[in-house]
């Protein structure tokens, strides 16, 4: 007898799914707090070329608060049970979600606020013409299509990019790897005619960059480390940019770890959805990238995904190695536009 | 969802069992350095990869047609020849051909495995001795393989002294030598009092009827070359058109498995004969007087017509994706089933088991791609684990 899906898809997953459709983003937070952190920036709300955010660095704050939540469950031995729905599960540990997320700080006491502050100060630094969507901008859906949910998939590119669309966008600058990744590759599969011309960040950086002959410094020396987010290097190719602009910046270093850099780097262990059903494993590899990157010897280490991000600061923190900063691309870029 | 939860608190304590981990990560460092070398030295091992998939894409997609092509090259040989459609009926035709109370050496094969070839001869009445080094330790410590080159890579020397001391009856120190030695010991007799010989093959060429053998320890010549009957026990996917094709499947196989080159690689077509005697040809001079291939389908054919998931039966077995696999370098062999981590989650589901079975190996994949870029024959594992996913959404379970 087959069994219905929903006893085989891990619930973490089901999760993120339920939230997709009914708020739009991957946390199930509501959807005004998704343009918080631009609401002093006075960005155009409608251009052909438009800056896509994505749910991570925007709700990075109920990311925490919901992994959070699914570690409890595991600890207590409910995040495999069936026999009730998630929302039941998270009650019986004491977890209200929703209560939580309200009680979040807004915008600037959110430190991953400021790499989406970063992103707009860098594209406007270096001339590019855009806008942002502010809270209409729609979630990509990726995890739909890596929690094997196709259908789900196909309806929300076709709703996504009608939406696009009817807002006259024409060019999406996306600062997520996954975001970037499903808007470029996967859309086109699902949506006929797709005719959204889908840039990564960095490359449209490293082109301004290029071009311009923009001339870039830290305001002190320092000796990084790249992370590669593996949506960027394995599933878009955006290999040598992230290197080529990290390059191009005076009193910068890069220490490529032994091995795993570029096609061959490691997996923070934030891997499509992965987090979501095995926290503490996810964690575990946490560490041991954290580990890897830490035998380069540099101070700081730098990547450009949120999951990446976060992933590597629990590495980080458990290693004992709360100075090391790890920062986006995008606010080492906008350091170094400073001066 | 008791089985995702069984199968969750394995992989976690070995997630936390810092052996596991510390024997990886040598094993890892070790494999990277050994193949980068490898590669460095034979760079036209590359190309040769790119070759062989295209082999491995005509093959895979007449399997059957092959199979019958090499039964006949076999028969031709005068060894016998078989074809399994399930495990069932490969189970019975070498059960038949062994019957009982007879000491039967093994080498290594994960077709074996798949089936539970060992177990089912134990439990017909004989006495089967794993003779890969590895293999045999995993087969008195009642445990499972961890990983198909490397069975026993998750047991330090330390327990190994400790198995072998219960064995002998005599104080084994941790010494990796004296190990090796005293289970050289224990194994030399029971080459040459076994009746049968039992051993997979790395690749069999349809137009010669050869198996190819590939070893290290030496444990196969002997298994494949001593007792009176050999019996092999190969997938379908391990056939090749040509004697020549062959020949690159087997290189490449052993380059990505880190070696310049494996101390040994047996070419087997048919019993030992000789003609020294007037010219007339007779059959078990020195080695086996009788060859049996088994070539099994179970499944094969069907993954064949997939679009997708027919990738995992262009696999050759090297190991290389499981050492650049993040999950398995703290898990080993507890991420998966009979076969390991992302590709075995597709053997899981369509050879071994079915899609239930494989549900919680399939969403511990990252998705993460690593192990594509190390696979010499490009596999897109995670592709198929989404497909797999999808699989399980649509409820084609």
């Amino acid at each position: 007898m087959p069994k219905k899906r929903d006893d085989l898809i891990p619930r973490g997953m089901l999760l993120i799914a339920d939230n997709i459709s009914s708020q739009d983003n991957i946390f199930g937070a509501s959807p005004g707090a998704k343009a918080e952190w631009a609401k002093e920036l006075s960005l155009p709300r409608r251009n052909k070329t438009i800056f896509f955010a994505g749910c991570g660095y925007q709700y990075l704050r109920h990311a925490r608060t919901m992994l959070d939540a699914l570690s409890k469950l595991e600890k207590h031995g409910l995040d495999a049970e069936r026999t009730t729905g998630i929302a039941k599960a998270f009650k019986r540990v004491g977890i209200d979600l929703t209560a939580m997320y309200s009680k979040l700080p807004l915008g600037g006491d959110d430190h991953y606020i400021e790499v989406l502050h970063s992103a707009v100060k860098v594209l406007t630094g270096l001339g590019v013409d855009f806008g942002y969507l502010h809270e209409e901008e729609p979630c990509c859906g990726a995890p739909l299509y890596f929690f094997g949910l196709e259908e789900e998939f196909a309806r929300h590119c076709q709703v996504t990019y009608d939406k696009f669309k009817s807002l006259g966008v024409k060019q999406i600058i996306g600062l997520v790897p996954s975001c970037t990744n499903a808007l470029h590759n996967l859309f086109p599969n699902y949506v006929s005619g797709f005719d959204i011309e889908v840039k990564h960040f960095c490359q449209v950086v490293w082109e301004r960059i290029k071009e311009g002959n923009i001339s870039l410094e830290m305001p002190q020396k320092v000796e990084v480390t790249y992370h590669d987010p593996c949506q960027l290097t394995r599933y878009l190719g955006v290999i040598d940019e992230p290197r080529q602009v990290l390059n191009s910046i005076k009193g910068l270093e890069l220490k490529e770890p032994e091995w795993t850099n570029r096609e061959w780097a490691t997996c923070c262990g934030g891997g499509g959805g992965f987090e979501m059903v095995f926290p503490e494993l996810s964690h575990i590899l946490a560490v041991n990238r954290a580990r890897e990157l830490m035998e380069t010897g540099a101070s700081t280490i730098v990547t450009h995904c949120p999951a990446c991000v976060m992933q590597l600061e629990e590495g980080l923190s458990d290693l004992g190695r709360n100075h090391t900063e790890v920062l986006d691309l995008a606010q080492v870029v906008d350091r170094a536009l400073r001066r | 969802m008791s089985q995702f939860k069984a199968y969750k608190t394995q992989l976690m304590e070995a997630a936390h069992n810092d052996r596991i981990s510390t024997a990886l990560s040598r094993a890892i460092k070790s494999y990277r350095a050994n193949t980068n070398n490898a590669l460095r030295k034979f760079p036209h091992t590359i190309e040769l990869a790119e070759e062989v998939r295209k082999i491995k894409e005509d093959s895979i997609g007449r399997m059957r047609e092959l199979a019958e092509q090499a039964c006949e090259s076999i028969e031709g040989n005068k060894g016998h020849a078989y074809i399994a459609d399930t495990a069932e009926e490969a189970l019975k035709i070498i059960g038949d051909l062994v019957g009982k109370d007879k000491l039967i050496v093994k080498g290594k094969s994960m077709t074996g495995e798949e089936i539970d070839l060992r177990e089912h001869l134990e439990e017909s009445g004989n006495e089967v001795y794993e003779t890969d080094l590895g293999e045999f330790i995993i087969q008195h410590l009642k445990s499972k393989p961890m990983h198909i080159l490397s069975p026993a890579i998750h047991v330090p020397k330390e327990d190994v002294a400790t198995l072998l001391t219960n064995i002998t009856g005599k104080k084994v120190a941790p010494d990796i030598a004296e190990e090796v030695a005293i289970v050289r010991n224990l194994l030399r007799e029971k080459y040459f009092q076994a009746d049968i010989g039992l051993s997979g093959a790395n690749v069999v060429s349809a137009d010669t009827g050869t198996l190819f053998l590939i070893s290290n320890e030496g444990n196969i010549r002997l298994c494949t070359g001593v007792p009176p009957v050999h019996i092999a026990l190969v997938g379908l996917e391990k056939l090749v058109p040509t004697l020549h094709d062959a020949w690159k499947v087997a290189e490449v196989t052993w380059r990505y498995a880190n070696y310049n080159i494996p101390s040994y690689v047996s070419l087997v077509s048919g019993p030992s004969k000789t003609g020294d005697i007037e010219k007339v040809t007779t059959y078990g001079a020195h080695g086996p007087k009788e060859l049996h291939v088994v070539f099994l389908d179970s499944g094969r054919t069907k993954l064949a017509k997939h679009p997708l998931l027919r990738q995992a039966l262009y696999c050759l077995r090297c190991g290389g994706c499981l050492y650049e696999c993040p999950v398995f370098a703290v898990t080993a062999g507890y991420f998966g089933d009979k076969y390991f981590a992302g590709i075995g989650a597709v053997w899981t589901a369509q050879i071994t088991g079915n899609l239930e079975k494989a549900a919680p190996i399939i969403y511990t994949c990252l998705t993460c791609g690593r192990c594509k870029v190390r696979c010499p024959m490009k596999i897109d594992v995670p592709q198929m684990c989404l497909e797999l996913r999808r699989m399980i959404a649509q409820n084609q379970t």
